[in-house]
């Protein structure tokens, strides 16, 4: 464990000292995310000029559920994004030789590699819009849900990443430079709608198949309303199902890599 | 003997279409699941208000509305987006500054050349949809609309590679500037009407966003497919789309011929 840990720490440091390098794009990224948040909070402000509930969320409650996503999401930004752009392209390109020779778990190294720091700047924007929110919420939270519902959102970052990874590892069978990365940014956007606009099969689907109503909506209806302590038990099942699936479909994976590139 | 235009416009599309199973998954299911994200987020708004009608939007528009929409968005948007500044940025411009051929015009082809296979998706698209869902009181184009669209989104697709260019000329200054294609393309998006229609924007915003050129690039077209336009409105609009066209042009002229000077040829 302190071996990973100290080989993560290596990782920051690498990854910092990288991002300073190029100072205007370091600039540009923080100011594309903060565009994306403020589209975020202007597409529902938007739609509330029509309507006063939306999945039986008003205005305060549904800002709470955006700061939800938009946290994961900069969680994700941070965390895992560069990591994902990569790997379909070193599965591709036949560069997975030299990650599979390190006496490391390989998924650990490529999944964690690249820390990125100028998104780092941006998950504290969406850590202090999430105080923003949280703390301007007009009804009451109490410390433990807020305690629980932060946890949610961690794990709900680590699902999103474990979807997206299951996308890119279509890679080692379709052999192409993206797998269906472009196809799990359409189908991300699940995430970014309450899951009670969602109905019949397609909810369970949401819930189950793809889960990203597990992601930010469960979290923030487990903070919003009385009695929703059952919705842990879904999040934290599927979450540990979609995490044996992928160590599973990464072994399979590895055993159709053929090393050459294509 | 063939133009290089054409070569380079072939060339193009096979290499768009070299992973075909990838390209076809991601468009069925990319068209799939905009529509069901949309569907059950209007029918949601439509249900709770009890209404019909919404600004003009029945629930049948809007789904076309949503169906259509990411496509002119990738018309528009093309697959060369961020080309320019990664040749700038990895040296590999070397090579079109020894070409005899235009740079810009080499991009400008290659752009136009993915513009064309979304064409044929929305082609594919509208005749599905005509096949299994055909309600002419809510969809019903005509050939005369159908080349409307067809000159609007060519110059909306020159347009959007002019802009563009402005954003991804930069790296001749510095390097490395992926995030300024991605602001743009947001920009894009939200103020020119793909997320929402713009006729659901307050007045004002709508006001203010009519002296920019967003609307032309997703609004306009839309409006040219869903509902039709006269004529006049049409050339109104289309010298607009012009007028920004070649204002952006000339400025990515300006700051082309100024950053080539500065054009290392290394790559980093």
């Amino acid at each position: 464990m302190m071996r990973y840990l100290k080989l993560y720490a290596h990782f920051l440091r690498f990854s910092f000292s990288k991002a300073m390098e190029f100072r205007v794009d370091f600039f540009f990224r923080v100011v594309m995310d903060i565009i994306f948040y403020a589209v975020q909070f202007a597409f529902f402000h938007i739609i509330y000029l029509h309507t006063p509930i939306l999945a039986g969320w008003d205005l305060e409650q549904m800002r709470v559920f955006i700061v939800s996503y938009i946290f994961i999401d900069a969680l994700h930004m941070t965390v895992f994004s560069t990591n994902c752009w990569w790997l379909p392209i070193y599965i591709n390109r036949g560069d997975l030789d030299y990650y599979l020779t390190k006496p490391v778990s390989t998924l650990f190294f490529l999944s964690l590699k690249d820390f990125a720091a100028n998104s780092f700047l941006n998950l504290i924007i969406a850590a202090g819009l999430l105080w923003w929110a949280l703390s301007s919420y007009p009804g009451e939270l109490s410390s433990l849900k807020i305690g629980v519902y932060l946890l949610l959102l961690l794990n709900g970052t680590f699902l999103y990443f474990l979807v997206n990874l299951l996308f890119l590892l279509a890679v080692f069978w379709t052999q192409s430079p993206r797998g269906f990365g472009d196809l799990f940014f359409s189908v991300s956007h699940i995430m970014e709608r309450p899951d009670r606009i969602y109905r019949g099969f397609a909810r369970k689907a949401f819930v189950y198949l793809l889960p990203f109503a597990l992601m930010a909506s469960y979290p923030a209806r487990f903070l919003l309303e009385e009695n929703q302590w059952g919705l842990l038990w879904t999040i934290f099942g599927v979450t540990l199902a979609f995490f044996l699936l992928i160590q599973v479909v990464w072994r399979l994976g590895l055993r159709s890599y053929s090393s050459a590139s294509s | 003997m063939k133009s290089w235009k054409l070569n380079v416009f072939a060339m193009e599309l096979r290499r768009i279409v070299t992973y075909r199973a990838d390209f076809w998954i991601n468009f069925i299911g990319q068209t799939f699941f905009a529509i069901i994200i949309a569907y059950f987020l209007w029918s949601s708004i439509f249900e709770s208000l009890g209404v019909e009608t919404l600004n003009g939007f029945t629930m049948k528009k809007m789904i076309i509305y949503y169906l259509l929409v990411p496509l002119v968005f990738r018309i528009q948007q093309g697959q060369s987006i961020g080309s320019i500044s990664r040749e700038i940025y990895e040296g590999s411009l070397n090579k079109f500054l020894l070409y005899p051929i235009n740079f810009y015009g080499y991009k400008i082809i290659t752009h136009l050349a993915s513009a064309s296979f979304y064409f044929v998706q929305i082609g594919i698209i509208v005749a599905v949809y005509q096949f299994f869902f055909k309600d002419p009181t809510v969809f019903d184009p005509t050939l005369l609309q159908g080349l409307y669209f067809i000159l609007a989104m060519v110059l909306v697709a020159i347009c959007y590679f002019c802009l563009n260019s402005l954003a991804e000329l930069v790296a001749f200054w510095a390097d490395y500037i992926w995030s300024l294609g991605v602001i743009l393309r947001f920009m894009v998006s939200f103020l020119g009407g793909a997320l929402i229609p713009l006729d659901f924007y307050p007045t004002w915003a709508q006001d203010v966003l009519s002296y920019t050129p967003f609307p032309y690039m997703i609004s306009f077209p839309m409006r040219i497919l869903l509902e039709g336009v006269s004529l006049g409105a049409f050339v109104h609009h289309m010298v607009i789309l012009l007028g920004w066209t070649l204002l952006f042009f000339a400025l990515s002229n300006v700051i082309w011929t100024r950053g080539r000077y500065r054009y290392t040829g290394v790559g980093i």
